[in-house]
């Protein structure tokens, strides 16, 4: 089953060159804290993303490290400067091996 | 003492013994926040940190962190860390942003277990630190409901 489809991302697709863009991103995800109790009172383990990382033509632009603090679904809004056109690729990790990646397209003109 | 009486009051002092943990102490937030800062001087002028006064269900609160940076080669931000002082783990979220950020101005949502103030430490490029924080009031704990 792909986890791809999980996360979602909403940014411009064309900006001008030294503009600041606003890149909000979105992932499914219950960040099962380690802290709360099923009905028969056991602990129920701790399921959460530990990180974020956002490259741009490669290079790393916005990074997060991720704790049982986060809501559910965690929501990260960032900027960064256009500078060529080129891929954002959008990756997110987490407990029991989860890994959920996004690619966007920029034109800058 | 009749029956009632006493079964009342086991009842109450049942319910005041804490049955889990769900705010870290303040050594602990201490402890989170040296981690980050190290020994160093920590300033409060730079940084803001917005969080609604009053929060009616812990368990996803939106919060906007701003620092007052040029965001140049020089003079950048180069992380910041919500840190939450009533929380079971006072760490929350770190970001890390480059020059190129072009603003140092994050988003996130956040759980809150406690009415409580919020800490956000921005770590400059210089290597200095500010910090900001906001007190809020929370109605819904996160971590123990729901």
């Amino acid at each position: 089953m792909s986890k791809t489809s999980r996360s979602l991302v909403t940014m411009p697709s064309q900006a001008k060159q030294g503009d600041i863009i606003d890149i909000k991103v979105i992932v499914q995800h219950d960040m099962e804290s380690g802290f709360r109790r099923d009905e028969q009172g056991s602990i129920i383990p701790r399921d959460i993303l530990r990180g974020f990382l956002c490259t741009y033509n490669g290079t790393e632009v916005f990074r997060a490290d991720l704790h049982p603090g986060t809501g559910a679904n965690p929501m990260i809004v960032f900027s960064t400067v256009a500078t060529e056109t080129g891929t954002f690729e959008f990756t997110w990790t987490g407990d029991n091996d989860y890994l959920a990646k996004t690619t966007s397209q920029l034109t800058v003109t | 003492m009749n029956t009632r009486r006493r079964f009342i009051g086991m009842s109450l002092s049942v319910g005041l013994l804490p049955l889990t943990r769900t705010h870290a102490s303040e050594e602990e937030a201490q402890l989170a926040v040296e981690k980050i800062v190290g020994k160093a001087f920590v300033k409060s002028n730079r940084v803001k940190l917005d969080i609604p006064p009053l929060v009616e269900n812990g368990n996803l609160v939106p919060m906007t962190v701003a620092v007052d940076s040029p965001m140049t080669a020089n003079d950048f931000v180069k992380a910041i860390h919500i840190v939450a002082e009533g929380n079971p783990l006072p760490n929350i979220i770190s970001f890390y942003l480059r020059a190129r950020s072009g603003r140092a101005t994050v988003q996130s949502r956040i759980r809150l277990s406690n009415s409580q103030r919020v800490l956000a430490i921005a770590e400059m490029s210089d290597g200095s630190f500010h910090q900001g924080f906001a007190n809020t009031l929370v109605t819904l704990s996160a971590c123990t409901e729901v």
